[in-house]
């Protein structure tokens, strides 16, 4: 089976660094040429060291990576053609903007004649024009950002790596270069690893997204697929806010210490079974009568524990007799409203079935 | 107690602490002007007769270049051995690193004598013992613990994504050093190197036992004329031995601080 547009495949990939959890554990996926993929994971869950294997700085502990078709392992990390923005970015401090840029291009014997122009042409990509003989420590966060990138694809890489070099800067610029990395990705056309434990990122600029946890990938799929299909408990928990509901399963939903539940169930599940239920904050309806939920297939009564006021959006979390112990957390979006529910007083709230999805409880 | 009482007492010692420690160099610096025929402090009168009477000294002038010599043996041994000593130990975990470290602490409790000592049977043994360059060696070894201290403090705060990053745009091992690498240690590689050269420089004790009549280096010679007649001529050559040490002290502000100033710490 020949595909031709394929250019990483991570072929149950390995790390043990001995410490009796592997680091990584059979990692397996494919990524087509110009993709955009982002290892999305909370820290330690492997991510990093997913990257580093695949940028050569690590040996894998078994399987294999191959990069257009041919195996990578025996390589060294100067002989692969992959660029790489660092989480601390790892810019040279004695060399000028332009300097760190040519530095891949004097590295990789291109011709020297034809240096300074490529360099031009790419500090003008990141809109560095001006800077090109500034000092690394001359310029600000989000300039330094822009000299890592056009470091990492100067050279016209096969794979570009990005490893978290986005999670320093502050919410806003971050915002912005995660638009910029988009659109340069995109009029590069380079085929992209992205890693980050930043869900809302993962979200904006990927192609794909993989979300890993405890060293194993738990779901390879595009953001709308992962945010709406979650494989299992830990992506529904990792990507958007979810309420959790421990009980055991039931025909079209699970019963929590005596209350019914109605809910999707995500894989085959015999009643009885010890199950998880999630539910997003923004799926569950809230009103002060049992008119606002009237369309909802569960509907219970509780009381107004806490409110957190986000700007676009407030989140209440309840407290509900009928589910003991569980904090169920909703958003509300109503702009004329925003003060509707005060704390103790007592609100109606429900779901469809369709958006309580029920998974086996693992671990 | 009051702020001005403590900042009265924090500027008494200060200034009790900056003139013991520069007592003895005020009164070499006075006692090298004198117009008088024996040392002594304060001076009579000012001239500058005994600093013309060394500068036609041939024993004392041949005996300079002569110190010249062996610091610069000694920092063209002890910079390339004491830049990869101090990468390393500061880099990888070797096998026997604690005894590095103990080895580090050797110029403080070794006496000078016995590696002294030791270096004259083992260059004696060589057939060596007459030259001068390994009175520079001899230098570098006792010393080398400094600038392989010098080195590693810079070699730690270096960022090993640095490397990775070179290795990542295309450099092998050996360019990764050279553009990288080296750059980062430059700041502790320079000052171990001023300091290897004010050492040699100075250096009494070993050279002592390494050299004979005809490679007395500068501290020997003036010793040897101690021994005869004391007069002010050897403060004038202790003067320039502070002159030196001022200058190192000035360039590695210079080179150093510069140095720093680029890296943006």
């Amino acid at each position: 089976m020949e595909e031709t547009a394929l250019t990483v495949r991570v072929h149950d990939v390995s790390m043990d660094f001995g410490s009796g959890t592997k680091a990584v554990d059979s990692a397996r996926f494919d990524l087509e040429t110009g993709r955009f993929l982002t290892v999305l994971g909370p820290s330690g869950s492997g991510k990093t060291t997913l990257l580093h294997m695949i940028a050569g700085f690590l040996k894998p502990t078994a399987g294999e990576i191959t990069i257009n078709g041919q195996p990578v392992d025996a390589l060294p990390p100067h002989r692969r053609s992959i660029g790489m923005v660092f989480q601390k970015l790892a810019l040279f401090p004695h060399m000028t903007a332009a300097e760190n840029v040519a530095f891949p291009l004097k590295m990789r014997r291109w011709n020297p004649k034809g240096i300074p122009a490529r360099v031009s042409d790419f500090l003008d990509l990141v809109k560095l024009g001006d800077y090109r003989d500034r000092r690394i420590h001359e310029l600000s966060g989000g300039q330094q950002q822009r000299v890592a990138i056009a470091r990492a694809l100067v050279f016209e890489p096969e794979l570009l790596l990005l490893d978290e070099p986005l999670a320093a800067l502050d919410r806003k610029l971050r915002e912005e270069m995660q638009l910029e990395f988009r659109r340069i990705q995109k009029e590069l056309g380079v085929t992209t690893i992205n890693v980050t434990h930043d869900q809302r990122e993962a979200l904006v600029v990927s192609d794909e997204i993989i979300v890993m946890d405890g060293g194993k990938i738990q779901q390879k799929a595009t953001p709308v697929a992962l945010y709406q299909q979650p494989a299992n408990d830990f992506v529904a928990g990792f990507v958007g806010v979810s309420t959790f509901l421990d009980g055991s399963a039931t025909e079209g939903g699970v019963e929590i210490q005596g209350t019914r539940c109605a809910g999707t169930h995500m894989t085959d599940i015999a009643a009885g079974t010890p199950v998880r239920g999630g539910i997003r904050a923004e799926q569950i309806r809230l009103g002060r009568s049992a008119q606002a939920v009237a369309d909802c297939d569960t509907r219970l009564t509780g009381h107004v524990s806490d409110m957190i006021f986000e700007g676009e959006r407030l989140l209440y979390v309840l407290n509900c007799p009928a589910l003991p112990g569980v904090d169920i957390q909703v958003y509300y979006h109503d702009p004329d409203a925003f003060d509707l529910f005060e704390i103790g007083s007592e609100v109606h709230f429900g779901w469809r079935a369709r958006d309580l999805r029920i998974f086996r409880a693992a671990r | 107690m009051t702020a001005p009482l403590q900042r009265a007492i924090f500027w008494i010692l200060v200034g009790f602490a900056v003139l013991i420690l520069s007592l003895p160099m005020v009164i070499v610096v006075g006692a090298s002007v004198t117009s008088g025929n024996i040392i002594a402090f304060p001076p009579e009168g000012f001239s500058l007769k005994w600093y013309e009477k060394i500068a036609q000294a041939r024993d004392l002038q041949q005996a300079f270049w002569r110190s010249i010599q062996v610091s610069l043996v000694c920092v063209a041994v002890s910079v390339p051995v004491g830049t990869l000593a101090g990468i390393a130990l500061s880099r990888y975990r070797l096998r026997g690193a604690m005894a590095l470290q103990v080895y580090l602490l050797l110029p403080f409790t070794v006496p000078l004598i016995a590696s002294g000592i030791g270096m004259m049977l083992v260059f004696g043994e060589w057939r060596i013992l007459g030259a001068l360059w390994p009175v520079g060696v001899a230098c570098a070894v006792i010393n080398l613990p400094f600038i392989i201290w010098s080195v590693s403090a810079s070699a730690a705060s270096l960022d090993r994504d640095l490397e990775l990053a070179a290795q990542n745009c295309g450099a092998g091992p050996i360019a990764t050093f050279f553009h990288v690498t080296l750059p980062a240690v430059m700041p502790g590689v320079i000052t171990g190197g001023l300091l290897m050269f004010v050492l040699a420089m100075t250096e009494f004790l070993v050279s002592l036992l390494l050299t004979d009549a005809r490679t007395v280096t500068l501290p020997v010679q003036v010793y040897n004329n101690i021994r005869s007649i004391i007069t002010p001529d050897l403060a004038a050559v202790s003067t320039i031995f502070v002159v030196i040490a001022l200058a190192a002290v000035w360039l590695l502000d210079r080179l150093v601080g510069l140095e720093i100033f680029l890296k943006s710490k």
